[in-house]
């Protein structure tokens, strides 16, 4: 994979992981970008911790690789700091969905301006293939060998009820579908949510499963209540842009309108300026004699 | 009480405005030209409880209030009960007739709740009410009143001026004039520690402030959240303490100049981002406030029981830089010091603040000129040659922000010098060498920064920190102690060469908030001392030293 943004990294997802082709549908989206008027230099990339965080190693692109299920955090902050940015996190599912939960549902909540690659694939990969939060009841890991008493999440409603306002479901196992679902959820003004099926090839192979029950939706939803029933359904696996709504407000210019904190920096003069006016408040008392 | 010292009381049930009239108290003081200390307790709700807010005065320096006060005022019942034992021998009572039962009460009644019920909200008021009686008390006259109340309690002001008129005639033939204070030019700001703290980091370069509400660091977050346009900073509280540090984390990347606010337990939270911020050399400064713990403790009470929850936190080795600040004044350098020195060395920096700096207010006069600014060592050079962690002496890798053309990581793995992991043994050798080296240099900057202070120049040495260096001065200064007063700023890297030199002579007095002797322990760890259980003066109630009971115990032990 000799190409300008692989890295000199050697890769060690198992041969045949979905994260390959996720890889290649982001690189191929990064190009896209760039041929668009959104170059490399503009582009941030954060990752948590699981199979999925190595994207960050090996993808030669400037970012931060985060704590296991903070990555949205760290992006929001970058994305606050520098609006100019484009963030894109590249997530796992027991990351995102279990241990960093709050954070999606907030950027959700609040439309961070942020893109969310979540690389879902029922199982915590890289600790042997527990099962994780979008894992089936019944399925067997080494922290549920009875089975998984719990019910699987089924994020995509949730994330329309939570006020995400692009949301979205791709397929690893459709790269060119992928890649252009990267390119229109990284256009969007405002939070951005794809949910990226993926099996995993040593714990979790849904590869015949998905290539049966995936279906490219056309046309796509046209309303909320539209895209609501179309993520509800459990007969069919259906991929693309199940939600866009570009009229909320993006998060960082309802917190701080156009400022850019970190590059329209005052002086130190302007500073202190500032904070003399905080204090020089005096007393207008007047006393009897 | 206290040489020269006087001390105002208002007790009242919360939401009665209990502090608001302390803090107007110490704006009519400064208005005289004389010092404030203010300090206010109150309890973990809205409405009900007892508050009280204390304000001692004086026209030298006061750092700490007392708890024999020469005019109180009682709002309720309560505080009748409970300050009515706090005055002093020629102090004045003044109660709210109103709040009581018919019967012989010790000291003067007003009625103070009948006359704020010929306004709107009259139990939002009653608090302006013993502004009124003070003023009347210490003999500001009806134009200097409203001036106060305009300067102080500018919403529905009107209303709050032919208020606090009211009660200053009937206060007046009672008590007015009967307290005559020195005055002088008016004096500079009063700050409460949270304040100061966040304009010094302002004047650092603060760009962005991240904090989840938690007492008693959240009146950071509201002063610098009313103030944000005005200080052209950004200020967010988002969902968790998580997400606070990360966030601020993050935010760093972008090149922002920020700092998060918590308490003890949020700052349990952030732990791992604190670790994330030492591997991946963030510039993260946080404000962590110690309240009575374990756990949820008694939230709005005061103690110094988070010393080794902030020295020792995180995972894994990884330098970190932490100072507590001894008064007000203090705290608004240190803050701006502190953005500097995180900024410089690129790794997480603690400010150890404790409910009495944080909450209660002192005369200070700030430094603004003096302040430091944060400037990071920043690369130049050709794109393509950049490394983020690029090896160097001190382990201080030059910083580039986006957007850059070069490839620009930061990571919380062991990492090759572009930030791409590695599990490779010599790297994640000279990962750690290179923090170690970072540590060292950090030490030996602050050999050239004033890290501990003393104050006078007698023997034995008391040794103190944070905010329980005010209680010691004002005691030693009641009692005449002849003493030294040894306070560390800095407690991490622990600056054993400015403080070394009290090696060798008797073991020093130790006094601090916590049960267990925490500062203490760590003296003798870090200076090789043994200090004797009798040396060391703990106090463990929740609430700060009173100066008159501190300086019986510093006697004793001297």
């Amino acid at each position: 994979m000799a190409d300008d943004l692989t890295s000199y990294r050697e890769n060690t997802w198992c041969p045949g992981c979905g994260n390959f082709a996720i890889f290649n549908a982001l690189k191929k989206a990064v190009r896209k970008l760039g041929d668009s008027g959104t170059p490399r230099r503009m582009l941030a990339h954060t990752a948590g911790i699981g199979c999925h965080g190595k994207m960050f190693d090996y993808l030669m692109l400037g970012g931060f690789c985060s704590l296991h299920g903070r990555a949205l955090a760290t992006a929001q902050g970058i994305k606050l700091a520098n609006p100019q940015l484009k963030v894109i996190s590249s997530v796992g599912d027991g990351d995102c969905y279990g241990e960093g939960i709050e954070h999606l549902i907030f950027a959700a909540k609040r439309n961070a301006d942020i893109t969310v690659l979540v690389h879902d694939n029922g199982v915590y990969g890289l600790t042997t293939g527990q099962v994780a939060p979008t894992g089936a009841r019944g399925a067997r890991g080494p922290s549920t060998p009875q089975g998984n008493p719990e019910e699987p999440l089924n994020m995509l409603p949730l994330m329309l009820e939570a006020g995400a306002t692009f949301v979205a479901r791709g397929y690893s196992g459709n790269i060119d579908h992928l890649s252009d679902l990267i390119v229109r959820a990284v256009g969007h003004p405002g939070f951005a949510f794809v949910d990226i099926l993926q099996p995993c090839v040593s714990f979790n192979n849904t590869y015949e499963k998905y290539n049966k029950a995936t279906e490219v939706m056309s046309p796509e939803p046209a309303s909320f209540d539209d895209a609501m029933k179309a993520a509800r359904r459990t007969d069919r696996m259906l991929l693309g842009v199940f939600f866009q709504d570009m009229s909320r407000p993006a998060h960082h210019v309802a917190l701080q309108g156009q400022r850019n904190p970190s590059q329209d920096r005052p002086d130190r003069k302007t500073r202190l300026d500032r904070v003399a006016g905080l204090l020089g408040t005096p007393h207008p008392g007047r006393f009897a004699p | 009480m206290g040489e020269g010292v006087f001390t105002f009381i208002v007790g009242g049930k919360a939401g009665e405005g209990v502090k608001k009239a302390g803090e107007a108290a110490s704006r009519l003081f400064s208005g005289m030209g004389r010092h404030v200390f203010q300090a206010d307790e109150y309890e973990s709700l809205i409405k009900g409880g007892h508050n009280f807010s204390s304000v001692s005065t004086s026209m030298r320096p006061v750092t700490g209030t007392y708890l024999k006060a020469d005019f109180v005022v009682c709002l309720d019942r309560r505080s009748h009960e409970i300050h009515r034992e706090h005055i002093s021998k020629n102090g004045i009572l003044v109660y709210n007739s109103d709040a009581m039962p018919a019967g012989q009460w010790k000291g003067i009644g007003l009625p103070i709740s009948s006359a704020a019920k010929k306004f709107p909200n009259p139990e939002l008021r009653v608090g302006l009410g013993a502004v009124a009686a003070l003023s009347a008390c210490v003999g500001l006259d009806r134009a200097g009143l409203e001036a106060l109340v305009r300067a102080e309690y500018s919403r529905d002001v009107d209303n709050n001026i032919a208020f606090a008129g009211m009660v200053w005639e009937a206060a007046n033939p009672l008590i007015g004039g009967r307290i005559r204070l020195e005055s002088g030019p008016a004096r500079g700001q009063v700050l409460s520690g949270n304040q100061a703290m966040a304009l010094g980091a302002c004047a650092a370069g603060l760009d962005m402030f991240f904090a989840y509400p938690m007492t008693p660091s959240s009146s950071m977050l509201h002063y610098l959240a009313a103030h944000a346009g005005q200080l052209g900073i950004t200020v967010m509280h988002p969902e968790s303490e998580i997400a606070v540090a990360n966030m601020a984390i993050g935010a760093t990347y972008s090149g922002a100049r920020t700092m998060v606010g918590t308490a003890g337990g949020g700052f349990g939270l952030m732990v791992e981002a604190l670790s994330l911020a030492g591997c991946a050399e963030a510039p993260l400064l946080v404000m962590s406030a110690c309240r009575v713990g374990p756990s949820t403790g008694a939230a709005t009470l005061h103690e110094q029981s988070d010393l080794r929850h902030v020295l020792g936190a995180g995972h894994g080795e990884f330098p970190r830089i932490v100072a507590s600040p001894g008064d007000m004044g203090e705290a608004f350098g240190l803050a701006a010091e502190m953005m500097g020195l995180v900024w410089m060395f690129q790794t997480p920096g603690i400010i150890l603040g404790d409910k009495h700096l944080c909450e209660s207010a002192m005369t200070v006069d700030v430094d603004i000129g003096n302040a430091a600014w944060a400037e990071p060592l920043m690369f130049s050079g050709p794109a393509e040659e950049y490394r983020r962690y690029r090896q160097t002496t001190d382990g201080v890798s030059p910083l580039l922000f986006p957007p850059v053309d070069a490839v620009n990581k930061w990571t919380s793995h062991v990492r090759d010098e572009l930030g791409i992991s590695t599990e490779d043994s010599g790297l994640i050798e000279e990962t750690h060498d290179k923090l170690r080296r970072k540590g060292e240099a950090i030490e030996r900057h602050l050999r050239t920064i004033t890290t501990v202070n003393t104050f006078g120049h007698g023997d034995p040495v008391v040794m103190t920190y944070g905010s329980t260096t005010l209680a010691v001065r004002e005691a030693v200064a009641l009692a005449g102690l002849d003493c030294r007063i040894v306070q560390p700023i800095y407690l991490e890297p622990f600056p054993g060469w400015a403080v070394g030199c009290f090696r060798g002579g008797p073991p020093p007095v130790v006094v601090e908030q916590s049960s267990t002797g925490m500062f203490a322990r760590l003296l003798e760890e870090k200076m090789g001392l043994e200090i004797p259980r009798d040396n060391v003066i703990l106090k463990y109630d929740g609430r700060p030293f009173d100066p008159e009971g501190l300086a019986a115990r510093l006697r004793e032990a001297i």
